[in-house]
């Protein structure tokens, strides 16, 4: 039945939809679509479809043995989901494990950058998404988080990373990261090497050295996002755009794509058009040109979700448009419903899939 | 080439033998039915991608790997429908594809065309999938003879059931977006209709009151009676006086009614002459709803999707991990996103299925513990009760303590 019916949806194509009559089409429809009964009716009155009977007859027996087999068939479905997706798991879980011992990063920025150097591009600026445990310690785990994922992306050559966390906790203790996440790039870099780093969200002032005194020529710019930069700056855009429309000022007509971009835009920006000067020679190289006009992307190309699967969680929406995003997954075990740990592997795998690239067991 | 296609002849042809085909049809019948016992997605958004790439790999032409796409499409909104989804929205058509080659574009919009007369005349077929149909995007963008097709479906179908497949049709979310910005300023920007002198009572009591008041509160405002600058005036008169807003917020904004609904204007005004209220009509000082009260509801009542519940999941085929400005207000906070590698036109209840065990898992999951993450806000009105016992337990144990 399918084979002749997409012949004849072929042919009907071919003649613009003249060689069939409507009640060809009726036909041709007719086994991709439900009872009436399905619909209107609840589960109970199906079986009447069953039984072809012109006038509805109650068959109660057969309704409970009906339900009853749906509920069986429900429970069985999720038992066996429920083993493959452990199984996969596992499997993952094992992967990772041997990844995490291969892929290493000895906080040694020339091991990323081997790692990264065969891919065949980067992103220019990378996104993530991190959650906020509910342990005592979170924040500190959190910051240390951010810190590591900073130093991994100025040994990889990333020229800015945004972080996503939905309470904000973060811009609230911004000093306190700064200084956090100096010492870890001093770990990775050495005192005399670290890139400079500037810390920045929305609304909040660049913290950070613009133009350090050492001869490092790397720098990140790390902005941090919460919820309220979301749907809540696109709310007062329109408050703002609505007061000076009634004050005569502008006119709806004005308001377009562009004008929108250009505002949200703003609001993300660096607020020092000063940033990267010169960017770390690295092999992978393809963003060696956007650097030299300072603007830092606003966009991310790539959002990494630590977490069991894909959920944006509030992130701004307007920025996501072409972002490729990737999901760590659920590897560890999934008793614990919190965000996955960041790990250097995930950051790894993110950056392959970003590339386009399998990956490898062996260096 | 040829082989992959004598094979998957071969095995077109197995399937579709009569035992086979039975044995497969009551399968999925039963699949849905177990689906149903459990919870659902109320939205559900599919990017169909991979007509294009399919119809290459297949060595078919483009257009007919988009007309695969709809038959995909007609067996995916089976399933959907059948296992109780109530609103699906597809990405048909961005506003960037019209920037394909022509002869592409004309064949989308023939066969939207088609398709979409096709569903009007048959009216009758979609009803019983209750299914009203929806276009979504930027309908001036289309030729009139689309148009008219695309208003001939919506209408006929418009007296159907409560589920709606929504088309995006020429559509992308940042123009969605500014659409719906630039209509709420439309309205924010409408002056109120109730100003005219003669649908206001004269002399309300609250309002002398009022005058009274900001008399006494400071007399720096009487130098700016001249009425073009009792708008910019507004902002900072807000400012200086708090007690005025704390009194007047809603009162002022919402109803609007019983007198001139701006605060400034009688401030700017006054002048010692309270009175002058009542006179006030034949001034043509336009009066607004403030922007304060704009909110994300009021953003998102002025999407394109309004009226229709938060979107579940959002499922792309063909392993593209973007959105390409598909939902982008819609599916940033609970939505979960799924990229499947598989083309569209081989999309089935098989590649559906997981997807739709993994939600219901996760789901009864967050119910079964309601404070972990990864939980939504959707039905769920057992988690709530769940809340509610552990709130009971918990006071038990401090009573018991």
């Amino acid at each position: 039945m399918p084979s002749t019916s997409r012949n004849t949806i072929r042919a009907q194509i071919r003649n613009k939809g003249e060689s069939l009559t409507p009640a060809d089409r009726e036909a041709l429809l007719k086994p991709y679509l439900p009872d009436p009964a399905d619909l209107t009716n609840s589960r109970s009155a199906r079986s009447s479809r069953r039984s072809k009977s012109k006038q509805p007859r109650k068959t109660p027996i057969r309704t409970f043995i009906k339900s009853q087999v749906h509920r069986l068939a429900y429970a069985l479905t999720h038992i066996i989901f429920g083993i493959v997706v452990r199984l996969i798991q596992a499997y993952h879980a094992v992967v990772d494990r041997i990844l995490a011992i291969v892929y290493h990063h000895h906080r040694t920025p020339e091991l990323i950058r081997k790692d990264v150097r065969s891919l065949k591009r980067l992103p220019q600026h990378l996104s993530v998404i991190l959650t906020l445990r509910s342990e005592d310690d979170a924040l500190a785990v959190l910051m240390d988080e951010v810190a590591e994922l900073t130093a991994w992306c100025t040994c990889a050559g990333i020229a800015q990373l945004s972080v996503y966390e939905k309470s904000g906790v973060l811009k609230s203790c911004i000093p306190a990261l700064h200084q956090i996440i100096s010492t870890k790039l001093a770990s990775y870099h050495g005192v005399s090497q670290q890139p400079s780093l500037q810390l920045y969200a929305p609304h909040h002032a660049v913290h950070g050295t613009p133009n350090p005194s050492t001869a490092a020529t790397d720098s990140i710019a790390l902005l941090l996002l919460s919820s309220t930069d979301g749907r809540e700056t696109i709310v007062d855009l329109t408050k703002t755009l609505a007061e000076m429309s009634q004050n005569g000022k502008l006119s709806p007509e004005d308001i377009t794509p562009e004008l929108v971009d250009a505002e949200i835009t703003e609001i993300t920006a660096h607020p020092l058009r000063n940033g990267g000067s010169s960017r770390p020679t690295n092999g992978a190289g393809t963003d060696t040109g956007a650097a030299g006009d300072d603007l830092l992307k606003p966009e991310p190309d790539l959002l990494l979700v630590f977490g069991p699967f894909l959920k944006l969680d509030g992130y701004p929406p307007w920025q996501l448009r072409l972002t490729e995003m990737y999901c760590t997954g659920d590897r560890s075990h999934g008793a614990t419903g919190d965000g996955e740990a960041v790990e250097y592997q995930g950051f790894m795998r993110g950056l392959w899939h970003y590339a386009g690239a399998q990956m490898r067991f062996g260096r | 080439m040829t082989d992959s296609i004598h094979l998957s002849r071969l095995r077109k042809w197995f399937l579709a033998s009569p035992p086979i085909e039975f044995a497969i049809t009551n399968l999925k019948e039963l699949l849905i039915g177990a689906l149903r016992q459990g919870p659902i997605p109320q939205h559900v958004a599919f990017v169909m991608d991979g007509n294009r790439r399919f119809a290459r790999s297949h060595g078919i032409e483009t257009v007919e790997g988009h007309n695969l796409g709809f038959e995909a499409l007609a067996r995916i909104l089976e399933v959907c429908y059948k296992s109780g989804v109530k609103v699906v929205t597809i990405y048909a058509f961005s506003i960037e594809n019209f920037k394909r080659s022509k002869f592409e574009v004309d064949a989308l919009m023939d066969m939207a065309k088609v398709k979409l007369s096709q569903m009007a005349q048959h009216g009758d077929l979609l009803d019983r999938y209750g299914a009203k149909v929806r276009v979504l995007g930027r309908l001036d963008l289309l030729k009139p003879d689309v148009l008219a097709a695309v208003n001939k479906a919506v209408d006929l179908t418009s007296r159907n059931g409560d589920r709606v497949l929504n088309i995006c049709f020429p559509y992308t979310s940042r123009d969605e977006i500014t659409s719906a910005i630039r209509e709420t300023v439309e309205d924010y920007s409408t002056p109120l209709k109730s100003t005219n002198g003669a649908s206001r009572t004269p002399f309300s009591e609250s309002h002398i009151t009022h005058n009274i008041r900001a008399q006494n509160l400071g007399t720096k405002h009487h130098d700016m009676s001249s009425d073009s600058d009792s708008i910019s005036a507004e902002s900072s008169t807000n400012e200086d006086d708090p007690i005025l807003r704390n009194d007047y917020p809603h009162r002022v904004y919402e109803s609007g009614s019983s007198f001139s609904s701006s605060t400034t204007l009688h401030l700017g005004q006054q002048d010692g002459h309270p009175q002058k209220g009542a006179t006030q009509g034949n001034l043509p000082e336009p009066a607004f709803i403030s922007p304060e009260t704009i909110t994300r509801q009021t953003l998102s009542d002025h999407m394109l999707t309004k009226g229709t519940p938060p979107l579940d999941m959002l499922i792309r085929t063909s392993a593209v991990e973007r959105l390409s400005d598909f939902m982008l207000w819609q599916c940033h906070e609970n939505t979960e996103i799924v990229f499947l590698d598989v083309l569209w036109p081989e999309f089935d209840l098989w590649h559906f299925l997981p997807v739709m065990l993994g939600w219901q898992r996760r789901i009864s999951k967050s119910r079964q513990n309601p404070e972990a993450e990864g939980n939504f806000a959707g039905d769920s009105p057992e988690s709530s009760e769940e809340d509610l016992d552990a709130r009971v337990l918990r006071q038990g144990k401090v009573k018991g303590i």
